[in-house]
């Protein structure tokens, strides 16, 4: 028993019960607890390109719902101003959140610590004021919905689209599925590795000569892509877009996410998400002040376990199978 | 020319409550090197205090005593309970902070409500200023964030724990080893820090709103004067205040106040890019 196949299984478990969430879930819950799933997966992603900042290069950054915003008016623009079919709209979505990510990253990244943290949030602050302002665009505080088109049509009457329920919850499974597996691949690769070089110590990394801006520059727009794929789902989920997901409190509630959940794991952002996303759907009808309880466990989650909930389950791992391992071992190890 | 000169005043007067409220920011960063996402919510906790000093006691004069020491004693509460044990890692500062304002503000939606109310300034009437009218109780509202900054000053300067503070954040090691009792200076310095964004919300709630999310608006308006009179810059966070909110006010005047704020977040931007020390960097210390 290692840590790894710990690790392995719990995966395992993760992807069989996302795949068969729409028959399992309205056995044990209601069945609305689907949508909301699928929910909780958009989500995740928000948190995973903070956990990808923050977990793997050391930026926190406080204005990833820039990119998040810019997805989803991306998806929204290109279906209801400019007549876009499904995928060019949902391409133009993902699009203009990256571009966005390199344009502002570009400044961005010439700051660290403190720095970062601030200019990342006066970014998302000047586009928000602007989404705001620029009523016939963007719709302003009201937000702009659009009506879902088509992902593909066979011939006259044969359609697939989203408003079948089971159709739009496997399209976010496979395209949340999917940025997670490029996550996995991107950081086990050199550049993973260069990540977490200059997450430790970006001089040293400078030394052996990592190129650290551009480094950091990279990490800065896959995460812009990652945060613009997680707002174009929800566009398309919630089949409107708003200025309100681009002010800064989305950014506070992402990194607050892959905190909880532990940064630096690739599951963390999911954990995090899906726990506090349960704690809303289940308390609010509750008790009306129920963000009493999530102040709290935040404060809590920081001062007991820094590393998150994915770092408290990776010392339990560790200190169990090293506890069964010394039991076995003792029989054969004469010394003992 | 008329609008022109109200907004820029009105710009300046909202500028020193600004000031009063970011030295508060300003220190605890200097300090503790804590991020405090909360203290918008502290400044919003002051406005709540004043109304419920007013509606309990009916004397508007009695909130600016004792909203102040109220938020002390809060301030120290929190410092003990949670900036005290995240004293070691200043990235969690911005987590835990961020924890802090959802419960202030949850706490005060359920307590006071969620509607915004306003308050009636204690001093009613206009006076004849540069050829227009212009309510006194603004410039009330500017002589008590003068006088507390100036008091500020003179405590930080001319008094024992006021030197004791300076000296914990020149070298907390060597501080403690003079017999500074740092932990305790921790406490003092964070407590104060809410007690003047409390005293600010005093001033300023018969000018703004009371509502619960009050200080969602005016924390990034904090931390720009902060960041453009450079981090921990104490003079350089009052004269930043003062600069971008009469650049805001007339600003205003000329556009739509939404284009105003971009305008000051864009002024921002370069500053942070170009001195990311603050634009007086080098001036002081």
């Amino acid at each position: 028993m290692t840590p790894t196949k710990i690790n392995q299984f719990g995966i395992l478990a993760l992807v069989l019960f996302t795949l068969i969430a729409p028959w399992a879930l309205p056995f044990i819950v209601d069945s609305f607890w689907v949508e909301i799933y699928s929910e909780m997966l958009i989500w995740s992603l928000l948190a995973a390109s903070v956990n990808l900042l923050f977990g793997y290069v050391g930026l926190l950054s406080f204005g990833q719902a820039l990119f998040f915003g810019m997805g989803m008016y991306g998806v929204a623009i290109g279906v209801a101003k400019l007549d876009f079919s499904f995928w060019p709209a949902f391409g133009f979505g993902i699009f203009s959140g990256t571009a966005m990510a390199a344009i502002t990253g570009v400044f961005a990244v010439r700051l660290t610590w403190h720095y970062f943290a601030i200019i990342t949030v006066v970014f998302s602050l000047i586009f928000y004021f602007m989404a705001l302002s620029w009523k016939p665009l963007t719709g302003g505080d009201d937000g702009l919905p659009f009506s879902m088109p088509p992902m593909f049509s066979f011939g006259e009457n044969i359609e697939l689209s989203l408003t079948n329920s089971t159709i739009q919850y496997y399209f976010i499974v496979i395209m949340v599925g999917l940025c997670y597996t490029l996550m996995a691949i991107v950081m086990k690769s050199p550049l993973g590795r260069a990540f977490r070089t200059v997450k430790e110590n970006d001089k040293r990394a400078s030394l052996i000569g990592l190129n650290v801006y551009l480094i950091r520059l990279t990490a800065f727009i896959c995460a812009g892509f990652i945060a613009s794929l997680s707002g174009s789902l929800f566009a398309l989920f919630g089949r409107y877009a708003s200025a309100s997901y681009m002010f800064y409190h989305v950014s506070g509630e992402a990194v607050v996410w892959a905190i909880i959940g532990g940064v630096g794991t690739l599951l963390g952002p999911i954990v995090g998400t899906s726990l506090l996303i349960i704690l809303r759907e289940e308390l609010s009808h509750v008790w009306e002040h129920y963000q009493l309880l999530v102040g709290a466990i935040v404060i809590i989650v920081v001062i007991f376990a820094p590393k998150g909930l994915g770092g408290l389950w990776h010392g339990i791992v560790n200190q169990l199978c090293n506890w069964v391992n010394r039991k076995t071992d003792n029989s054969e190890d004469p010394k003992l | 020319m008329d609008l022109v000169i109200a907004l820029g005043m009105n710009g300046i007067v909202w500028g020193l409550i600004i000031a009063l409220i970011a030295l508060g920011l300003s220190v605890i960063f200097g300090l503790l090197d804590i991020i405090n996402i909360a203290h918008g919510d502290f400044f919003m906790v002051g406005t709540v205090l004043a109304w419920l000093v007013v509606q309990t006691t009916g004397n508007y004069w009695l909130a600016f005593f004792i909203v102040p020491i109220i938020g002390f004693g809060l301030g120290a509460l929190i410092e003990f309970l949670v900036i005290q044990p995240i004293k070691n890692a200043a990235a969690l500062s911005i987590v835990a902070t961020f924890g802090l304002s959802i419960i202030l503000q949850e706490s005060v939606r359920a307590t006071y409500g969620a509607a915004p109310t306003r308050l009636v300034p204690p001093i009613d009437g206009t006076i004849l200023l540069f050829g227009l009218e212009y309510e006194i109780y603004r410039l009330f509202a500017a002589a008590v964030s003068i006088s507390a900054i100036v008091l500020f000053f003179g405590f930080l300067h001319r008094t024992k724990l006021g030197t004791w503070m300076r000296a914990v954040r020149f070298d907390p090691e060597m501080a403690t080893a003079m017999g500074i009792p740092s932990r305790t200076i921790y406490l003092v310095t964070f407590a104060l820090g809410f007690a003047m964004a409390a005293l600010g919300g005093v001033v300023a709630a018969p000018i703004t709103t009371v509502d619960f999310q009050a200080g969602v608006d005016i924390l990034p308006f904090c931390f720009m004067a902060v960041i453009i009179g450079g981090l921990g810059n104490l003079e350089g966070t009052v004269a930043a205040a003062v600069m971008l909110a009469f650049f805001e006010g007339v600003m205003a005047s000329f556009f739509d106040p939404t284009i105003a704020r971009i305008g000051s977040l864009c002024l921002m931007s370069i500053v942070l890019l170009i001195r990311p020390h603050g634009i007086f960097a080098g001036t002081t210390r």
